[in-house]
């Protein structure tokens, strides 16, 4: 056996036995197929073939009628929407500047910079809630700090809708700063150098150069923070108002409280579906860079 | 180096000066009131400090409980996704099957779900499966959460592996298994042990999956440190316990991530 493999090229995979392969990955691809995508059809099913009074099994979409007509769920579909758009912006908004700024600058203050920013990395999410309550609630320490220096009229964010903006940001920083910084890296130089030798000011230097090297990570980040966002339950249960509030608490109470699973099933379900457009977007991304590395 | 940022550095001390308010001060705020027995609205320090608080905590029996639920639990959880996920990393990082493109993917597509959808639609399943407010439930639930993680990190240690040193001791006679045991394993343990030790800590604070399948019957850290946050029970419980509990879950991630190298996450999800 060893003959065969030394005089293999040395790209060539080292063991080749087909069967073994496929045997290796069973275990895992059984349960993702048993306990993730089996439920999450089972429940997509269930919502458009519902058991009727009388015991037997008929299409309906009854339960989608009650939703868009229910203008509480609408509401709180609205305010996901309203959540997450605003979450996304500010990611962008934060992590690009940090982002550039450590792919052109070096040094101290960089370090410390980049350390903070990929901390919440850190932090589990019942503990950043925590802090967040403590430092922005009412009579935290941020309006204490704030009126040592004579700014009143602090507003806590706490149990407003910006609560879980706040949450998700401080969440979802570590991610979105990596992916870009990765991005990032790939942008020579020379070619900003260049730029400014023919005289592009700052702006034309980031929508010429920069957007363009990093459409991809961008794409990844925008897809991916929105699947993350949109269906985020926690934050916005520990930190958002509770009436109107965003799906993932929504859907929660629905299961545990209201103990409506086939109404929790079907805002499930239009959760998929508005997430499958970020869903597809992703996928489609990481297979072009797949097929990319193959070629090389 | 590039001019136009390096002029002034303003937009250092611009950013540096957010994440001191955004993500400093908060932490601190944690570590502040773990140490207070006393802190009055105007005050910006804690009027009287002390350690008080830290043995009320450690007097509560539900506190002990939901510990040992959750390294339980936690532990059970690392091992299963181990024996389940290692030798498929392997299988992606070194061997060559039909199908492997598109398994690789149906990973990733785990990805591209939004997560409490899926945890709702998992846990109508258990509903009629018996399965919700069960330890089993919960084990399940936080098993297909590690899933991603523990192929992903461990098959790019595999691949990291010398390929030259591997057939180099094909070459002087030793078996495939001999190989693996001798030469590979030993190469991609640190990044495999990494990969562990990062498994056990997001176990240990899952919180989601606990929450809806688990909740109220299994409870876990995370989930004892939630209903003390909601039922505003003595401010300090929470803040004891997030140091107690968080500072050698840091040290353990900060030691995993130094294994690791700072980009392999976001290469991992397609960056």
């Amino acid at each position: 056996m060893s003959d065969t493999l030394s005089t293999a090229p040395a790209s060539a995979p080292l063991v080749k036995w087909r069967p073994t392969g496929l045997l290796f990955i069973a275990a895992p691809i059984l349960l993702i197929a048993v306990f993730l995508f089996y439920p999450a059809l089972r429940s997509i099913w269930g919502t458009i073939y519902v058991r009727q009074p009388d015991g037997s099994y008929a299409f309906s979409i009854a339960s989608y009628l009650y939703f868009f007509s229910d203008s509480y769920s609408l509401t709180n579909l609205g305010r996901t929407f309203w959540t997450t758009i605003v979450t996304m912006v500010l990611l962008i908004a934060i992590n690009l500047p940090i982002a550039i700024y450590l792919r052109f600058k070096g040094g101290r203050l960089a370090v410390f910079i980049q350390v903070l920013a990929l901390f919440p990395m850190f932090v589990p999410g019942i503990v950043i809630v925590y802090a967040l309550i403590r430092y922005l609630g009412p009579n935290g320490l941020l309006q204490t700090l704030l009126e040592v220096v004579g700014i009143g009229g602090f507003q806590s964010p706490y149990l407003t809708p910006w609560g879980p903006v706040i949450g998700m940001v401080w969440d979802a920083m570590p991610f979105t700063l990596l992916v870009l910084t990765a991005g990032m890296s790939g942008i020579a130089t020379s070619a900003i150098e260049a730029a400014q030798d023919v005289g592009a000011g700052r702006l034309r230097i980031l929508f010429s150069i920069i957007l363009p090297q990093i459409k991809n990570s961008l794409l990844v980040v925008t897809s991916l923070n929105f699947l993350g966002l949109f269906g985020q339950a926690f934050m916005p249960f520990m930190l958002g108002p509770t009436s109107p509030e965003m799906m993932g608490p929504f859907m929660l109470r629905t299961f545990s409280t209201v103990r409506d699973p086939l109404q929790a099933a079907t805002q499930a379900t239009i959760v998929f579906a508005l997430c499958s457009v970020a869903g597809l977007a992703y996928v489609r991304s990481i297979a072009k860079r797949r097929a990319a590395e193959l070629v090389k | 180096m590039i001019g136009f940022i390096k002029r002034l550095d303003w937009p250092g001390y611009v950013l540096a000066l957010f994440l001191i308010f955004f993500i400093l001060l908060p932490i601190v705020t944690v570590f502040l009131w773990a140490f207070t027995e006393q802190w009055f609205y105007p005050s910006v320090l804690p009027t009287k400090w002390g350690l008080r608080y830290w043995f009320k905590v450690l007097e509560r029996p539900d506190v002990w409980a939901a510990f040992f639920t959750s390294v339980q639990l936690s532990a059970i959880v690392t091992a299963l996704s181990a024996v389940i996920c290692l030798p498929a990393a392997y299988a992606f990082a070194r061997m060559e099957f039909p199908g492997k493109q598109f398994f690789m993917m149906s990973f990733l597509m785990g990805n591209a779900f939004p997560r409490f959808a899926l945890i709702i639609s998992i846990a109508v399943l258990f509903l009629t499966l018996n399965l919700v407010g069960t330890y089993l439930g919960v084990v399940i639930i936080q098993l297909l959460n590690t899933i991603l993680l523990m192929i992903w990190l461990p098959t790019a240690a595999f691949q990291a592996v010398s390929r030259n040193m591997e057939e180099a001791a094909m070459d002087v006679g030793a078996s495939p298994l001999r190989v693996f045991w001798h030469i590979t394993l030993p190469q991609a343990l640190p990044a495999i042990g990494a990969a562990l030790l990062m498994t056990f800590v997001w176990t240990f604070y899952e919180t989601e999956g606990a929450w809806l399948v688990g909740a109220p019957r299994v409870q876990t850290m995370p989930l004892l440190m939630m209903s003390m946050i909601n039922n505003q029970l003595v401010v300090q419980y929470g803040a004891v316990l997030s140091v107690a509990l968080w500072v050698p879950s840091l040290v353990a991630l900060l030691l995993a991530r130094r294994v690791m190298g700072s980009d392999s996450f976001a290469k991992g999800l397609g960056a």
